[in-house]
């Protein structure tokens, strides 16, 4: 098995790193070269940060993530971002509203059916309701 | 943090709110949080700076009234993708501090949905999964049109198909049963 970047075959169920894409090293544009910096900084910056209060040995508190309280923020403020448009309006209606109404007759007749049963005096119990 | 600093006292103090004011912000800042969809190209810039994104990388989701506001829209990719060889700040979601989230990241962990490549493309897949439960239907199916067993006959029981075992009266004499032919 050779120990070439060409020769290498990905683990069947993973991607291929980024270190062995032929993209990162053939035919490059300045312009990838400089995203890639740019990239590669924001993330050194990012890791510097968290390094730097990682180590810091007077620290006594929990190294808190702005990523993850934005995620958390976001997940949680929808309503102030919703919009009622034709697509929003359409999936309201087909999965809050018509399910409520469609439920509700589905089982208020089923119910209603069997109760007319057991008023008549047809209906079979499955199971005794006393022994 | 600042009140937990002026109550303390003496030099150290000071060293220590130096230390503290030298840090990047911590905490909640006016503008670190998610807001609405970006309209001119100044807010998408200082979108694109809060999510720690270059401006070019920064895509945020069609602004359709869904909810996402100004969150960026990242590539939908597994954490189980990503290199397990690279020294991650968090190994286990192979993740960096202040590296901004997928939407779904908690669907995307490497115990839930993972996107990476399949051994065989779907086509090859969804063939041979197909191919086989076919050919199991068929076959069961025909089993059924058609079966196929061991000749059987009713059970032959002595002494007069078990007359006095199956509680006949010992008096009397019971009807003779011939279960051969010569």
């Amino acid at each position: 098995m050779s120990r070439y970047m060409a020769d290498y075959k990905e683990a069947p169920l993973a991607s291929r790193p980024k270190t062995l894409d032929p993209a990162e090293y053939f035919n490059l544009s300045p312009e990838y070269r400089r995203a890639e910096e740019e990239r590669a900084a924001i993330r050194a910056r990012l890791k510097r940060q968290y390094q730097m209060q990682l180590n810091n040995p007077l620290r006594k508190e929990l190294i808190e993530d702005p990523a993850l309280t934005r995620w958390t923020y976001a997940r949680v403020h929808v309503l102030p971002n919703f919009k009622a448009t034709p697509k929003t309006s359409l999936l309201g209606g087909l999965f809050g509203v018509f399910p409520l109404f469609a439920l509700y007759f589905l089982f208020s007749s089923d119910r209603n059916k069997k109760e007319q049963q057991i008023k008549d005096g047809t209906y079979q119990r499955p199971y005794r309701l006393s022994y | 943090m600042a009140a937990r600093a002026l109550s303390k006292s003496g030099r150290f103090d000071k060293v220590y709110k130096l230390v503290i004011g030298s840090r990047s912000a911590s905490g909640v800042s006016k503008g670190s949080l998610p807001g609405p969809y970006p309209q001119t190209p100044e807010e998408r810039a200082a979108a694109a700076k809060k999510y720690n994104l270059r401006l070019e990388d920064y895509q945020p989701y069609p602004d359709d009234g869904k909810g996402y506001g100004d969150y960026p829209m990242l590539p939908n990719r597994s954490q189980q993708e990503r290199d397990p060889w690279y020294s991650w700040d968090h190994p286990d979601l192979r993740r960096n501090w202040g590296e901004s989230m997928h939407w779904d990241f908690d669907m995307y962990t490497r115990n839930r949905v993972d996107t990476s490549p399949s051994p065989v493309d779907w086509s090859t897949m969804s063939k041979t999964l197909l191919g086989y439960l076919g050919f199991m239907l068929l076959m069961f199916g025909l089993g059924e049109v058609f079966p196929m067993y061991q000749p059987v006959m009713p059970k032959q029981y002595p002494y007069n198909d078990l007359y006095l075992e199956r509680g006949g009266d010992p008096e009397k004499q019971p009807k003779p049963v011939k279960h051969y032919e010569i």
